[in-house]
């Protein structure tokens, strides 16, 4: 909240620069958002009286004159405005003049005749009708002879002030105030705070014939009081007073709207002013809305309550949402007369839900809803009541009405003092901890090493030993806690299996030359459809957000895709050339819909990549070595995911799950993310593959005999599988047979139609000895006739 | 015969001088000293020598041959690496070309950052623990001692997914549950994505990452959390930071303090980065309030502890001084490729 310092200086003796101040209240507590220095607005702009004037000679609008601004010699002014005469007071902006609305003036010509300023109107000193007379007026500001020429024009306008916007804390309701901010202060300066005592005259009469009020619904409405004053005078209020409240930006009304205005920012009570001929049956009701009951506010929105909303309400309809927004039909307006004036303590829960379901936050319910406290009630009655004689706003009749179910007493907290600084960490001396307290309006006295503090209404906060250390940290200061190594018995900090295993994954891609990315764990939810899924997939079943930044953001993802998706076509269409991607995140599957539970949270990773050096075989060589890290046994089958190309994709399969499904992306869904390439995409269960049992690794010695090679060229079915060959080939080798690989396929004209060769070069050793050709040959003999059992025959 | 001898020693050895190819050296050999080489021939004719002049004549030519091989190896040395350095000096490159680029993959900056700090927390003893992303309310603010309709609620814009059930608004939300599932002494991190509706801008992501930290033991002080704190912060801005603490207030620690570091750019004297303050803010922290341990089954009057939250993007994005938080969602490579170790 924005104060001015000159509110502040009302209370407190403040004999330090602004930056002082601020750092002070900073380091106890306080952050400072925002120091507005207002001379800083407006320079070399002073007062100045119009000597002489004369119609320019080559203009039938500008005016030459000749203005005193409290130099030996006027100076000669071109002015357009028509309003100004001989002898008017006028702000004049001189040579090197900055403004508040950013102009910087300079002396020069104006149609050939020198000009060294600017004579100002209002606007242009960024006055608003009612900051300044004739602020509104259009031409300049005509001011009274208050001021002689030459005087500064900021201290015309009291611009010699600082406007300090403090950040106050959650827990410290007590400080959206003046005068709490102002208590902080003295504090914080060593400084008496000087707390107004209100005094006033009452005109006799008797409140209670003038109003009735009854509270049905005290548990939402812990106090509630009234007072009437007669015979109002409205009219402007001091200048003091705007000032204070245009500090807080707040426009200044009239004497009593001010003052309701000022006590709320000044005692941080919301005040409410009715008009009390609008009250029927001069009776005020405190109670719960009924359901469907229509409220007009004063802002003309109509709103329909119900029965969880407290109102003030007069013997016919409310009056008042309680503690947010009065009613058209009871505020002050100019011929009101006579006032009711309420002040009270609604609850802070029950304003908050009113407020949020109705959509109405105001500067009162912002102030409820943090909590006021209800013994200050009174004190910010009186302030009022007090002001109002002071301007002299009206008659004040006797008697107060004062409903509540008593008042709590202070309460009291006992703390062994050495409790506060085991916290802390320091020794703060005992006599320093009572009078850092004291000042702070917890009364506390030491005996036998124990605190007995009486914590007041306001410091509702303070709830125990942990609070009062907070209190002592930051008055003594915070630069007294000092740094101790850390302590306790020598642990070892563990990652979790999870962790490690995820942290294998990343290391396993890196090498691979696949770079990680990040994206959000929020989707659209026809992000989805990109996918092609039938309209029963699990997939489908998605979580949503009740409450999204949009519908970009709705839905949180069944599957890492098509956030990967996004990410390469976005470098795609960037002209980079070729990506290697890859996403570790959390799918978000729920266990029913709607939800009622926790969802599972599946650690998932996703690989995406393009690129003239990609092709399926290169994406299921990282599928293969990350899958063989983890001691993966699969098998690879074709598979049928709808948004991979049909003909292109796999599932490596390891006992009944799949580890991972991957392939090249169909290029309809290719299409759709404005990639005309090969795209190649993988999925991996992280879960599963971290389920998978990982075996030892244990050395094997290095083979002391050379190996025999011998290559086999074989003719078979177009669609025989290349990996059941191998494995027929690995079965019939037997212990002997140290390795196969696949170093050729081929279909075209040299073969047979419907029939390819497939090559595969075997590696034969054992540990003994060097194999010979009668040692092989049996092998190869054996292995041959498995082939032709399964119709792949040797070429010759 | 000796003066035949010394001619032709004379005569070979001269004209070895003038070769400089191998393969000339090669005809020298063979001219002397092969089959029918002169020297070899020398050795032939000694047969008209007489029986005492034999032996004398024999050392002699067996002398020159073993002079000459000698000369002639010597000279194949300096022929080779004459033609060595000859080779070299063709195959000079020009080193200033470029290099031939080899693309390397590489974690995400966020994650570059993050383990870092795992590192350092990890030597100092702290477990590295997760927790769920989708939280009960319980978890994520009545256990946080922020029970329903407190005005701390309004200090975080929360995403709803039914009623009751959110997505975290900090990696807090780990407190009560560590608390639950073990015993003191605790010495946690729990690094995680949490999420609040901010509008995307520069500054603001709904998506983002933090890592809370939570110690308790017996008679934990705050001069333990700035030890731990200042340890932290020195790993990552360097030896000569210092940390201060300026009283703040979070509803889950009482004492609750924002914590700056001394800037690493200025080392403290006020410049651009930390808007001449000297001074940045990294994170907030305090001791666990009394109602947090309680919630967590912890006695207060027993045990305290502290706890922080540390923002990993904006560690992120200061470290590496990225201007725009959405760079790091965005992913474009060019981008990503920038912070590879």
């Amino acid at each position: 909240m924005y104060i001015s310092l000159s509110w502040l200086k009302r209370y407190v003796d403040i004999d330090v620069p602004v930056t002082v101040l601020c750092d002070k209240m900073i380091r106890s507590g306080f952050e400072v958002e925002d120091i507005q220095d207002l001379s800083e607005t407006m320079k070399n702009v002073v007062v100045g009286q119009v000597k002489a004037m004369e119609k320019h000679p080559d203009s039938d609008h500008l005016w030459v004159c000749q203005v005193d601004v409290g130099g030996e010699e006027p100076i000669q002014i071109i002015t357009g405005a028509q309003n100004v005469y001989e002898g008017a007071y006028v702000p004049a902006a001189l040579h090197n003049s900055d403004l508040p609305n950013g102009m910087h003036i300079t002396k020069g010509k104006l149609r050939g005749l020198p000009s060294n300023g600017m004579l100002c109107s209002g606007e242009e000193l960024n006055l608003k009708a009612g900051d300044f007379p004739n602020a509104e007026v259009n031409g300049i500001m005509i001011m009274d002879d208050t001021y002689p020429a030459g005087t500064d024009m900021r201290e015309v306008l009291h611009l010699d002030d600082y406007y300090i916007d403090f950040k106050i804390t959650a827990n410290r309701p007590d400080c959206n105030c003046v005068l709490g901010v102002a208590r902080e202060a003295a504090v914080a300066l060593g400084k008496v705070f000087k707390e107004p005592v209100p005094s006033y005259y009452e005109v006799g009469g008797d409140i209670h014939d003038h109003i009735a009020i009854r509270v049905e619904d005290y548990d939402l409405c812990n106090r509630y009081m009234g007072r009437v004053v007669k015979n109002l005078r409205i009219k402007e209020s001091p200048d003091w007073m705007k000032q204070c409240l245009r500090a807080a930006g707040m426009r200044p009304i009239n004497n009593i709207v001010d003052i309701t205005n000022y006590v709320m920012l000044e005692t941080g009570h919301p005040m409410h002013a009715f008009d009390l001929r609008d009250v029927k049956g001069a009776q005020i009701i405190v109670r719960r809305a009924r359901n469907g009951e229509p409220f007009t506010a004063l802002d003309d929105k109509v709103h329909t309550l119900t029965d969880e909303m407290l109102v003030i309400a007069d013997a016919e309809a409310p009056s008042c949402l309680a503690g947010i927004i009065g009613g058209l039909n009871s505020e002050i307006k100019e011929d009101t007369q006579d006032l009711f004036l309420e002040c009270a303590k609604f609850r802070r829960d029950s304003v908050r839900r009113t407020a949020r379901a109705l959509g109405v936050r105001t500067e009162s319910s912002a102030r409820f809803e943090r909590g006021v406290d209800v013994i200050g009630v009174e004190y910010a009655m009186e302030r009022a009541l007090q002001l109002i004689h002071d301007l002299d706003a009206g008659d004040i009749i006797s008697g107060v009405i004062d409903c509540n179910e008593g008042l709590p007493a202070p309460r009291e907290l006992k703390v062994p003092a050495q409790r506060i600084n085991d916290l802390l960490g320091i020794e703060v001396p005992f006599d320093t901890i009572v009078s850092i307290l004291n000042s702070l309006d917890i009364e506390t006295v030491l005996e036998d090493g124990e605190l007995t503090c009486r914590i007041p209404a306001h410091r509702d906060d303070v709830e125990g030993c942990a609070d009062l250390a907070e209190e002592i940290m930051r008055i003594y200061g915070c630069e007294h806690i000092v740094s101790t190594p850390i302590r306790g018995d020598i642990i070892r900090g563990r990652k979790l299996p999870e962790r490690l295993k995820t942290d294998r994954v990343k290391k396993v891609l890196v090498a691979n030359r696949m770079r990680e990315i990040s994206t959000y764990s929020f989707i659209s939810g026809k992000a989805i459809d990109t996918l092609r899924l039938p309209r029963d997939d699990a997939r489908r079943q998605a979580v949503t957000l009740l409450n999204p930044l949009g519908e970009e953001y709705s839905t949180m993802r069944t599957q890492l895709l098509t956030s990967m998706l996004t990410v390469l076509s976005t470098n795609y269409n960037r002209k980079t050339q070729a990506v290697r991607l890859f996403e570790v995140s959390k799918r978000f599957v729920p266990k029913a819909l709607p939800l009622t539970e926790q969802p599972l949270e599946i650690p998932s990773l996703v690989l995406g990549m393009y690129g003239a050096d990609e092709d399926f075989f290169t994406l299921k060589g990282i599928v293969e070595n990350l899958l063989s890290a983890f001691g993966a046994e699969v098998d690879y089958l074709a598979s049928s995911e709808p948004y991979l190309h049909p003909g292109r994709q796999a599932a490596a399969i390891c006992g009944e799950s799949a580890l991972a499904t991957f392939g090249e992306v169909h290029p309809d869904v290719a299409a759709d993310y404005d990639m005309p390439t090969r795209v190649y995409l993988a999925e991996v269960d992280l879960a599963a593959l971290f389920a998978i049992q990982q075996p030892r690794v244990l050395y094997k010695a290095l083979p002391r005999f050379p190996a025999v090679e011998r290559d086999l060229a074989l003719l078979c079915d177009a669609s025989t599988p290349v990996a059941s060959i191998e494995k027929i080939i690995r079965k019939a080798g037997g212990k002997t047979l140290e390795s196969v690989e696949l170093f050729d396929v081929y279909q075209g004209n040299q073969i047979e139609a419907g029939k390819k060769s497939v090559a595969f070069s075997l590696k034969f050793r054992v540990p003994d000895r060097t194999l010979s050709d009668e040692d092989i040959d049996p092998v190869l003999n054996k292995i041959f006739a498995k082939l032709k059992e399964n119709d792949c025959i040797l070429r010759t | 015969m000796k003066e035949q001898l010394e001619q032709l020693r004379s005569t070979a050895l001269q004209e070895l001088e003038g070769l400089n190819d191998p393969k000339l050296l090669e005809d020298f050999r063979v001219r002397y000293m092969g089959k029918k080489g002169s020297v070899t021939a020398l050795l032939r004719g000694m047969g008209a020598l007489s029986a005492e002049e034999r032996p004398v004549m024999g050392q002699m030519v067996n002398q020159l041959r073993q002079e000459l091989e000698e000369a002639v190896s010597a000279k194949a040395e300096v022929i080779q690496a004459a033609l060595q350095k000859e080779k070299l000096a063709a195959e000079t490159l020009d080193v200033t070309m470029p290099g031939k680029k080899q693309k390397s993959g590489g974690l995400h900056p966020l994650n570059v950052v993050l383990d870092d700090l795992i590192d350092i927390f990890q030597s100092m003893g702290f477990d590295i623990v997760d927790g769920p992303e989708v939280e009960t309310d319980y978890y994520n603010f009545q256990a946080l001692n922020v029970p329903e309709d407190h005005p701390a609620r309004d200090m975080q814009d929360t995403f709803y997914l039914a009623d009751k059930l959110l997505l975290r608004t900090q990696t807090s939300a780990a407190q009560a549950r560590t608390m639950e599932e073990r015993k003191p002494p605790i010495r946690i991190i729990c690094p995680g994505r949490v999420y609040r509706a901010d509008e995307v801008d520069a500054t603001h992501s709904p998506v983002f990452h933090q890592i809370e930290g939570l110690v308790i033991d017996k008679g934990i002080t705050m001069c333990d959390l700035k030890g731990v704190l200042e340890q932290f912060a020195q790993e990552i801005y360097g030896e000569d930071t210092k940390v201060r603490f300026r009283p703040s207030f979070f509803p889950f620690t009482e004492p609750s303090v924002e914590v700056d570091v001394s800037c690493s750019e200025c080392g403290g004297k006020g410049c651009r980065v930390c808007k001449g303050a000297g001074w940045i803010e990294i994170l907030g922290a305090g001791m666990v309030h009394p109602n947090v341990l309680r919630a967590g089954g912890i006695d207060p009057e027993v045990y305290t502890g502290f706890a922080f939250g540390i923002g990993l993007d904006r560690l992120t994005t200061t470290r590496y001084k990225i201007s725009d938080i959405r760079l790091l969602f965005e992913n474009d490579v060019r981008f990503l490729e920038q912070f590879d170790r």
